[in-house]
């Protein structure tokens, strides 16, 4: 096969012809096409990654494009779905690799299916529960995976490898609560954030896929763009230390479908209901908080209401939400991680 | 948890229940009459003794009419596509559930019937003179529930059931809301087609489901397959129950089912309609006094089953609902209740209503708290 096209990047001596070949024959599973996500497969796409899948559920909209750089006014026009979209601009840019794109929620139901035969997966979503399954599925099937996040200024990214370092439910046990859980549709989010974790995360892709796997980082990273603040949380260790259910104990509770948010269609209101499945305690006053700067808020003790962006929220104690303006379940969950957090 | 969804499935069931299908499934449950062993044969002799006892309880005079089915749904949809034949005319109401509406709808796009649906009074009530003066020269069936399950009102079967029989014509009951609760014989009210739901007032569980097929009726079974019986014949046999029942039957629910049956009889059903008929009054008389509650059905409890339907003025049925779940521990059920025509004759069409649905388990304690909750609700919620 002709490599000539990545020559200036095998020029670089810790790839080398050796490691562009392999990066040629990797396959990688991308979960989330959105900030994090178009970057990461802009970026393995013109690297030469052999195969890259994207898995994605949501479609484009106009208040992506700041930040989702692989998509165009002309694809809200023509109202593709974000791996659609991904799929089109990806071959254009290289015919060479294979491109297979997934336009689905992903659940416990098909996560397994997506990271089985591939070398690795790579983190471009943007709730903890996608989360908590891939590092459940990456750990079973004994996949590397690569954790990113962004929100504001600031972006955290790890790399896990199982049975070597932690895993993501070493370092977080379970998900923090939404109301301590900024989202990007809540507290904002700047390009050149999602551009420095995603571009953290490919480099660590590539190290691993062209035989630098020895140079991974082994800490939790956390950079700001705008404080220019970086920490290195050492992880040395924690693996011994924790008795992790994930990949100590090899539960893989995220898999059974026990934690995935129920989703009801009522019948004739073009609404979803939403019960997540732990049992939390919502501190209105401060949901009323992240929500004022978006939409028009109220509530009582028994019930928080918000309209934004043409749905309606009607939000109980527990996190339980009934959204208005949707009758599709995976849409529902989309807004209900969007603005609530999961 | 005060469960007052009964309507949708009764909870909990009699301990008998549970205890006999434990046993059952531990240490009987063969595959009835498919082996010459001694527990297959021993299995078999179980779903007949359930057969026999539930014939009695409807005063089937044959057991073997009483089929075995998967859900009402499943009895509704082998009358109702059973007895039709191109050109029929069949007559429902507005009260129906889906299960009723939609077999009969899909057959009438098909332009393979033609349907007609009365509509109740303002209490929920049909009135027979309604349904004779739809009768036409090619009316064969008249499908239609024994009580809503939306607002409760107990339908008048017994005089429906004597014009539809003078008229020559066939009634299909859906006991959905009634059977274990007001009393049903199949030969006094003229009921020549009976669907009934185990895991309602008959305290069976989920997946356990019957039919009465009188000789009048003359159905076509749509599903085919073993019966442990006539093995050589190439088609389905046409001696009850075997003709309707292709498949193995559910028998550790079916043995639950038995056992709620008799917890019936020996409660008495006069005493269990009693209480709830009391547990309906205390609920209606206490939402009453609610203001901004909008109450529907009938005043008359004597003629009505437990679901109660209601709507709060300023506050969504689905979210009034769910503040009751979880602020109150209270499980009602809200929206359409898959009976859409019955919500746009009420006019609580496309939200629905919340419908609180107590049974024989529960007490006035919990009706009692039940309104309380809807008082503070309505309080805190409606006027923000």
């Amino acid at each position: 096969m002709d490599i000539s096209r990545y020559h200036r990047q095998y020029l670089f001596n810790k790839i080398g012809e050796a490691g562009q070949r392999k990066l040629v024959e990797s396959r990688i599973t991308i979960i989330g096409c959105g900030a994090l996500g178009t970057i990461l497969v802009n970026t393995l796409a013109r690297a030469g990654v052999g195969f890259i899948r994207i898995v994605d559920r949501d479609f484009i909209e106009l208040n992506n494009l700041q930040r989702q750089v692989l998509f165009d006014e002309n694809d809200i026009k023509e109202n593709l779905p974000k791996a659609i979209a991904a799929d089109r601009k990806i071959k254009q840019i290289n015919s060479s690799i294979q491109i297979e794109s997934i336009v689905s929620d992903v659940n416990y139901t098909n996560i397994e299916r997506w990271v089985q035969d591939v070398d690795l997966v790579l983190d471009g979503t943007d709730n903890f529960e996608t989360r908590f399954l891939i590092n459940d599925a990456c750990v079973k099937a004994k996949k590397p995976w690569i954790y990113g996040a962004v929100i504001g200024s600031h972006g955290l990214t790890m790399t896990i490898i199982p049975n070597e370092t932690p895993c993501l439910r070493c370092v977080f046990e379970s998900a923090p609560p939404p109301e301590l859980t900024p989202t990007c549709d809540t507290a904002g989010i700047i390009a050149t954030a999602s551009a420095v974790i995603a571009s953290l995360e490919a480099t660590e892709a590539i190290k691993l896929l062209t035989g630098n796997a020895k140079e991974i980082n082994r800490s939790l990273y956390s950079y700001d763009v705008w404080t220019r603040e970086t920490k290195s949380f050492k992880l040395e260790g924690l693996r011994e230390a924790t008795d992790c259910p994930t990949c100590k104990r090899q539960a893989f509770q995220f898999l059974t479908g026990d934690s995935a948010p129920k989703t009801t269609t009522l019948c004739g209101r073009n609404a979803v209901q939403i019960t997540r499945p732990d049992r939390i305690k919502l501190d209105f006053k401060e949901l009323a908080g992240r929500f004022e700067k978006t939409g028009e808020v109220k509530f009582n003790p028994f019930m928080f209401q918000a309209k934004i962006d043409g749905y309606e929220f009607s939000i109980f104690p527990d996190g339980r939400a009934i959204i208005k303006g949707t009758n599709d379940p995976a849409q529902a969950k989309t807004i209900y991680s969007k603005y609530i957090g999961v | 948890m005060i469960y007052l969804d009964n309507a949708a499935t009764s909870f909990p069931k009699p301990k008998r229940v549970y205890d006999r299908m434990n046993q059952f499934l531990r240490e009987e449950a063969a595959n009835p009459g498919r082996s010459g062993h001694r527990l297959s044969v021993a299995a078999e002799a179980q779903i007949v003794q359930a057969r026999s006892v539930l014939a009695k309880f409807f005063g089937a005079p044959e057991p073997e009419r009483i089929i075995f089915t998967l859900n009402c749904t499943d009895s509704l949809n082998i009358a109702i596509k059973g007895v039709l034949r191109d050109g029929d005319h069949a007559i429902t109401t507005v009260l129906e559930h889906n299960s009723v509406l939609r077999p009969l709808n899909a057959l009438e796009i098909a332009k393979r019937i033609t349907v007609t649906k009365i509509r109740p009074n303002a209490e929920g009530f049909i009135d027979p003179k309604d349904i004779k003066k739809a009768f036409r020269k090619n009316t064969k069936l008249i499908a239609m529930t024994h009580a809503s399950n939306v607002v409760g009102a107990v339908q008048p079967i017994l005089e429906i059931g004597r014009c539809v029989r003078e008229a020559g014509l066939l009634l299909l009951v859906d006991a959905a809301q009634t059977a274990g609760v007001v009393p049903i014989d199949v030969e006094r009210d003229f009921i020549d087609l009976l669907a009934f739901p185990g895991h309602k007032s008959l305290y069976g569980p989920t997946g356990t489901c019957g039919l009465y097929v009188s000789h009048r009726a003359k159905l076509i079974p749509w599903r085919e397959g073993g019966t442990g019986f006539d093995s050589e014949s190439q088609t389905q046999p046409e001696v009850f129950p075997f003709l309707l029942e292709g498949g193995t039957p559910n028998s550790v629910g079916i043995v639950g089912l038995r056992e709620g049956v008799e917890f019936i009889v020996q409660e008495g059903i006069s005493k269990i309609q009693t209480h709830e008929r009391r547990l309906v009054k205390a609920l209606r008389e206490g939402l009453l006094g609610v203001s901004g509650l909008k109450l529907y059905g009938t005043e008359d409890v004597a003629r009505s089953a437990a679901p109660v339907s209601f709507v709060v003025e300023g506050i969504e049925p689905q979210e009034l609902s769910l503040v009751l779940d979880q602020s109150f521990q209270i499980a009602s059920r809200a929206g359409l209740h898959c009976a859409p025509l019955m919500h746009e004759a009420l006019g609580t069409f496309p939200q629905g209503s919340v419908r609180l649905s107590p049974g024989y388990f529960n007490t006035l304690d919990e009706i009692e708290q039940a309104v309380r909750a809807v008082r503070q609700i309505q309080s805190q919620m409606a006027v923000s």
